[in-house]
């Protein structure tokens, strides 16, 4: 028997939204129906499930890394793709987010799935560079030529828009407030 | 009746960053030990998870003032549910010296430890005019959600530089 749900949508150049569905819904009519996408572009929209974080697990002596997290087939139900209550639903036009990250003069790259969140992309990088784990914490993700530190909880493929795919982060040790 | 400001609040606490740090353990909402009639608005109270230290518990509460949401910056301290009162100073989490848990929760400051010594909270930040360009990406803005502020002190509380009780 098909369950009612709340499931949390994500997506390029905009903010997480949470969508009431059935579990025998397709997704494709769950995003087109809360307006996410509509029924014309949704065979250009890539479909992920979960939030990825594949990165996690790379060994440290891999260079140029790249997630396999691959999108699904929206046309399936969601009961078919296992997408259960409060699950993470990625909607992107890029494939990978191409994100380098600068830190001590140095450079690392890697293509990460849209569904990866800036605490899996700051953790790989503290890892990357070796930085010490007790002190790895102090360091944070800030987008290059800018201020902006996004929160742990945002997912990559809300910062980038097709086509361009890439994004670029300096690894920065946040500031400890005095005076 | 709901105050516009209260209706704004109660909309983020729906959000799918709220409700994430929710169902990952890393805060949620409570009553402190409060019944409803003394835990009216604009006070709230949240527990917020904490690294596993020596004698120290898994969570502490926060109890804020989150008056003119989201215009102006929540503000706020530890609070204890078993007395209902603030929690004593002794009791709060500890950082190593000179890091920014140690700062941000001190308790020797100007306003007697009324409120976390950070940029987004609104004692704090009325305080220290020069944050505001020193850091610039804290400063508080109606963009801002209880997410952020929920956001730092979980950071904090799971810190390699914090140290328990």
């Amino acid at each position: 028997m098909a369950s009612q749900i709340e499931i949390f949508v994500h997506g390029q150049g905009r903010k997480a939204s949470v969508v009431a569905a059935s579990s025998d819904e397709t997704l494709r009519a769950v995003l087109v129906r809360a307006g996410i996408i509509t029924a014309g572009e949704a065979g250009e929209v890539l479909v992920f499930v979960g939030e990825c974080d594949e990165a996690l697990r790379e060994a440290d002596d891999v260079e140029d890394g790249a997630d396999q997290h691959a999108p699904v087939d929206a046309n399936q139900t969601l009961d078919g793709l296992g997408v259960r209550a409060h699950h993470h639903v990625h909607h992107h036009r890029c494939r990978h987010v191409a994100v380098d990250v600068n830190f001590g003069g140095q450079t690392k790259h890697r293509r990460f799935s849209p569904a990866t969140t800036i605490a899996v992309v700051a953790a790989w990088a503290r890892k990357k560079f070796k930085l010490d784990p007790v002190s790895a914490s102090e360091f944070r993700l800030q987008i290059c030529g800018t201020t902006d530190k996004p929160r742990d909880d945002v997912h990559l493929g809300e910062l980038v828009e097709a086509p361009k795919c890439a994004i670029c982060f300096d690894l920065v040790k946040e500031v400890t407030p005095q005076g | 009746m709901e105050h516009p400001d209260q209706r704004l609040f109660d909309d983020d606490l729906l959000s799918v960053a709220f409700r994430t740090g929710v169902i990952s353990g890393r805060w949620e909402r409570s009553d402190g030990g409060l019944p409803p009639a003394e835990l009216v608005w604009p006070t709230v109270v949240f527990w917020i998870a904490a690294a596993p230290r020596a004698g120290a518990p898994d969570r502490f509460f926060v109890r804020l003032d989150v008056a003119a949401y989201r215009s102006v910056p929540p503000t706020g301290r530890f609070w204890d549910p078993a007395t209902k009162a603030m929690l004593e100073f002794a009791n709060y989490p500890k950082g190593k010296p000179g890091s920014r848990v140690a700062m941000v929760f001190r308790t020797d400051w100007g306003e007697s430890g009324r409120a976390f010594y950070h940029p987004y909270d609104r004692v704090a930040a009325q305080s220290h005019a020069q944050w505001a360009t020193e850091q610039p990406h804290l400063v508080w803005d109606a963009n801002h959600t209880i997410v952020d502020y929920l956001t730092v002190v979980h950071g904090l509380l799971n810190s390699g530089d914090y140290i328990g009780v």
